[in-house]
């Protein structure tokens, strides 16, 4: 497909794009620029007083309080990378190598799992973990005894619940890396010797490495932002950023504090997000230059 | 030999078993929500006591339930057209032209994926607030729209770039030659080809927006949602109306999906090439 | 004698309901350069795919090196494959490709070493490119990277699926010269799969044709190219002239008639007739470069004719004549000359021997 050049002064790509950039400057980059104002100002009384200083920075990076927290939060994080990257690798591999027939209709099913209410398939998890939940409903019909299973309002319950909900972004990036290997690569590969283990340790894990760097990106940027499922399944009892930004701003109506926390994790997932993405740019384009 | 056979077993075992697993993963919360729908006591206890409808009875006798039943669709249906229409939009720029600081645009149109909803919803809160002071106005319905459409846009948008991506536009041309006009080039053949990834991304947008909870949640204020409504009522203590309420926003999502699916599969039948070399 | 390296007996594969390969029985000797050729369709590419090991097959026996392949998985064949797009590793340098099979083997490191620069130079390949990646090399020089690794184990059948079909012309023809010495050198088996029936014949010590799943005929060049069996396989290469004839048999042999040829004594000598031929109707096929026009001696027979056109081809001129009495244009090959020394509508004489004709069935 033909790529035509064309300049700004072209009616044609202003129809394109300036509406939606009309949009997201409004109501993205404009608000965000504001929170990134507000974190320098701070608060008496409950009310924003705009005051161009450090203060709230200066709190944010000196409490200790809130270092727990964000650490809490990248390693929350880092567990659903781990996670899910594992889960998916089997997963995707299998899409693309195993039911060619039944893809679509697995893709389809996935697809739908993703796109249902969070908050009612957290509420779900709930019903299904509960004391008297079906959970144990199940295992004390296998014999186990009655709340058997106590998962519900600990760390682990948030994870299942993060992990549950970040799955498909890594299944879908890996799955499209994957899929996008020279099958003959893997049969010359057998051809030459190698075992099923070996060829899939030597050409198709490098090979799908894009995928999993970019579904690891992903899964990390939106598990920095995790609320629902900590608080709902975890209990809140360890809380995470996202659970203190809201409390800052409802509870205590600190918006310069709730602000600069938001900016620190914004930043936290950008900064992640420019070096991965230029080491993924550079990974593909190594690998784009097959014949 | 043998080696081979385990081998073969063992990855088989472990690809389908990982796929089952997850698909019942995926549906745990799902079959919980429908199970529990159908139960006969006010409890939500297991083993499911009775089978009954009345709580789908009951979900529509709450006074609040068809007015945020109403608010979402409402919203849901704004947001689908605007976000494909833009994200339709933005594709084609993305992808048949190249333009200084074209970087910057997809960067830019794609960021907002990359937020965490709350996040994205908190700092729209912050702005909308202040812009309500202002102006004097309040978060409403339209404050959700725009969340959403700035959120759900770089969705369809990838959906339709990748429709795109596989355009031959040599197709254009040839009608061009055959004497058609620009417009007609459009409407006979770069739409029609376009149409199932527009579909689909329509279809995307309208089930993101359906089941978005974090931003419906922050931004919109006090018209009613469903988001709100069941958050709302589950704080107040759970109850059998909100499983029925899931299995009722599940059905035509799940209708939906298969029909963009019906649509996809029909559309890649036709562009399918001749017979394959043995 | 020795065993045959690859004993295919009577193979049947079918894809679903779709029959691919029917009853095809092939013997390769050691040592030998055989060609699967046809054209798109006729079921080589299965073939090959089944030597290899990446296709079962549903009926019949397949042996390499004597012993029985049903179930057993490519990587344990003594076959090396050379893919069509060449399946070079895209994530690893040229000495990492070459290497791979070594190092599945887990043969030692100096080995590995010392196998992998005699590839080089075996493939007359730079000493630098061992640590470039594949898609900074040119396609010939890649083309060559994938037989060396594939022959840096030393297999003793080396499979070849159209190898040099996406190629220009003359990286083909540099390529092709490139085969024929590797084959002297190393005396590898090597099947060699390509829709281009002049390819196979400059290459192979056999050529084995196939059509619609059947192997129609197998056998040395020339008698593929002077003895077809079947008209496809006459056909298949350059121009022939194929007319219809009448066999007759009395204590001489076996006589034939065709309108517009006159012979002396028009019987066919035995070698020139087909072994599959089932009835009298036939096929007389002469190649066009075998007849002679206004020839200064007479042959065995002759044609009258008229010429109705020309084409000058570079080192052959051909011309297309009506015969009286026949129904199809016989085509005739004689060497260039300066100047075209007939003209269109000009009456001509040919001659032809009988020991250059040979009769196949319809």
């Amino acid at each position: 497909m033909r790529i035509k050049n064309i300049t700004w002064t072209d009616p044609k790509l202003q129809i394109l794009t300036l509406p939606l950039l009309v949009v997201l400057f409004l109501f993205f980059l404009i608000p965000f620029a504001m929170t990134v104002m507000l974190s320098f100002q701070i608060t008496k009384y409950y009310q924003v007083v705009w005051s161009w200083d450090l203060t709230t920075w200066k709190d944010v990076f000196t409490h200790s309080y809130y270092w727990v927290i964000m650490a809490r939060t990248l390693k929350m994080a880092m567990i659903c990378v781990v996670l899910c990257v594992s889960l998916s690798l089997p997963v995707a591999y299998a899409l693309v190598n195993r039911i060619p027939s039944m893809e679509n209709h697995v893709k389809i099913l996935i697809v739908f799992a993703f796109l249902a209410d969070a908050i009612l398939k957290t509420f779900g998890w709930v019903l299904f973990f509960d004391r008297s939940g079906v959970l144990n409903g199940f295992l004390e019909m296998l014999g186990f005894g009655p709340a058997a299973s106590d998962i519900l309002f600990t760390p682990t319950a948030a994870i299942i619940g993060m992990v549950y909900n970040l799955l498909p972004y890594t299944i879908f990036t890996i799955y499209l890396s994957m899929a996008r290997i020279d099958r003959d690569l893997i049969a010359a590969a057998y051809d030459s010797g190698a075992s099923k283990f070996r060829t899939f340790w030597e050409i198709t894990l490098p090979l799908s490495k894009p995928g999993l760097l970019a579904g690891a990106v992903l899964v990390f940027v939106l598990g920095l932002g995790a609320f629902l499922e900590p608080k709902i399944m975890g209990g809140g009892t360890a809380p995470l950023a996202a659970e203190l930004i809201r409390q800052t701003f409802e509870t205590r109506v600190n918006w310069p504090l709730g602000a600069s926390l938001t900016i620190l994790v914004i930043g936290i997932g950008a900064l992640t997000l420019i070096f991965f993405g230029y080491l993924l740019i550079k990974l593909t384009k190594l690998q784009e230059n097959t014949t | 030999m043998s080696y081979y056979r385990f081998e073969t077993r063992l990855a088989n075992f472990i690809l389908y078993g990982s796929v089952i697993i997850t698909l019942v993963f995926f549906y745990i919360p799902i079959a919980t929500l429908v199970a529990f729908s159908f139960t006969e006591s006010r409890f939500l206890t297991f083993p499911i006591e009775g089978f009954s409808l009345k709580w789908y009875g009951a979900l529509f006798a709450e006074k609040n339930f068809l007015p945020a039943l109403w608010g979402s669709l409402k919203l849901a249906f704004i947001v689908t057209i605007l976000s494909t229409i833009l994200g339709c939009a933005a594709a084609v720029a993305w992808m048949r032209f190249k333009f200084r600081f074209q970087r910057t645009f997809q960067a830019l149109t794609f960021a907002p994926l990359l937020f965490p909803q709350l996040m994205l919803g908190v700092v729209m809160l912050l702005w909308f607030s202040i812009l309500g002071n202002f102006f004097g106005f309040s978060m409403s319905l339209w404050s959700a729209v725009l969340g959403h459409v700035v959120y759900i846009t770089p969705f369809a948008l990838i959906i339709i770039a990748v429709q795109i991506h596989g355009f031959d536009d040599t197709l254009e041309d040839a009608a061009r030659d055959s004497g058609c006009s620009n417009w007609e080039v459009l409407r006979e053949i770069t739409i029609p080809i376009l149409w199932p990834g527009i579909f689909s991304a329509g279809i995307f947008a309208f089930l993101l927006s359906w089941g978005n909870f974090y931003l419906t949640y922050s931004l919109s204020g006090t018209s009613r949602t469903l988001p709100t409504f069941v958050f709302s009522g589950i704080a107040n203590g759970s109850s059998p109306i909100f499983p029925a309420l899931a299995t009722l926003t599940f059905i035509p999502a799940m209708l939906l999906v298969g029909l963009a699916d019906f649509f996809r599969r029909r559309a890649a039948d036709r562009l399918k090439s001749g017979p394959t070399d043995i | 004698m020795t065993a045959p390296i690859i004993d295919v007996k009577s193979l049947d594969k079918f894809y679903q309901s779709y029959q691919a390969l029917y009853n095809i029985t092939l013997s390769v000797e050691v040592g030998e350069f055989i060609a699967l050729v046809g054209p798109s369709g006729c079921g080589k590419t299965s073939l090959l795919k089944i030597l290899a090991g990446f296709e079962d097959f549903n009926s019949g026996t397949l042996k390499l090196e004597g012993k029985d392949m049903r179930e057993v998985p490519p990587s344990e064949r003594p076959t090396r494959m050379v893919f069509q797009k060449l399946a070079l590793f895209p994530h690893k340098t040229v000495f990492d490709n070459i290497a791979f099979p070594l190092k599945i083997a887990k043969r030692p490191k100096i080995e590995i070493d010392k196998k992998v620069r005699q590839m080089l130079e075996l493939m007359h390949l730079k000493e630098e490119y061992l640590n470039r990646y594949p898609a900074q090399l040119s396609g010939g020089e890649q083309q060559r990277v994938a037989l060396a690794r594939s022959l840096v184990s030393s297999p003793s059948i080396l499979l070849l699926d159209e190898p040099l079909s996406a190629l220009d012309v003359k990286l083909k023809k540099s390529l092709q010269a490139e085969l024929k010495r590797l084959h002297r050198i190393v005396g590898t088996s090597f099947v060699h799969v390509t829709h281009d029936l002049e390819e196979a014949m400059m290459l192979a010590d056999r050529i084995c044709v196939m059509k619609d799943g059947h192997i129609l005929q197998i056998g040395a060049p020339n008698d593929i190219y002077y003895r077809p069996e079947h008209p496809f396989v006459a056909g298949f290469i350059g121009e022939t002239n194929l007319l219809p004839t009448k066999l007759t048999y009395d204590e001489n042999g076996a006589n034939f008639a065709t309108p517009g040829i006159n012979c002396n004594a028009p019987i066919v000598p035995a070698p020139q007739l087909a072994t599959s031929l089932d009835s009298n109707q036939a096929l007389l096929m002469i190649r066009p470069e075998l007849i002679s026009i206004n020839a200064n001696t007479t042959k065995d027979c002759q044609m009258k004719g008229e010429v109705t056109e020309f084409f000058v081809k570079g080192a052959t001129i051909q011309y297309r004549l009506r015969v009286l009495g026949l129904e199809n244009e016989i085509t005739v090959d004689t060497p260039s000359t300066a100047e075209v020394p007939i003209s269109v509508g000009q009456a001509v004489r040919l001659d032809f021997d009988l020991n250059d004709i040979f009769i196949l069935g319809a």
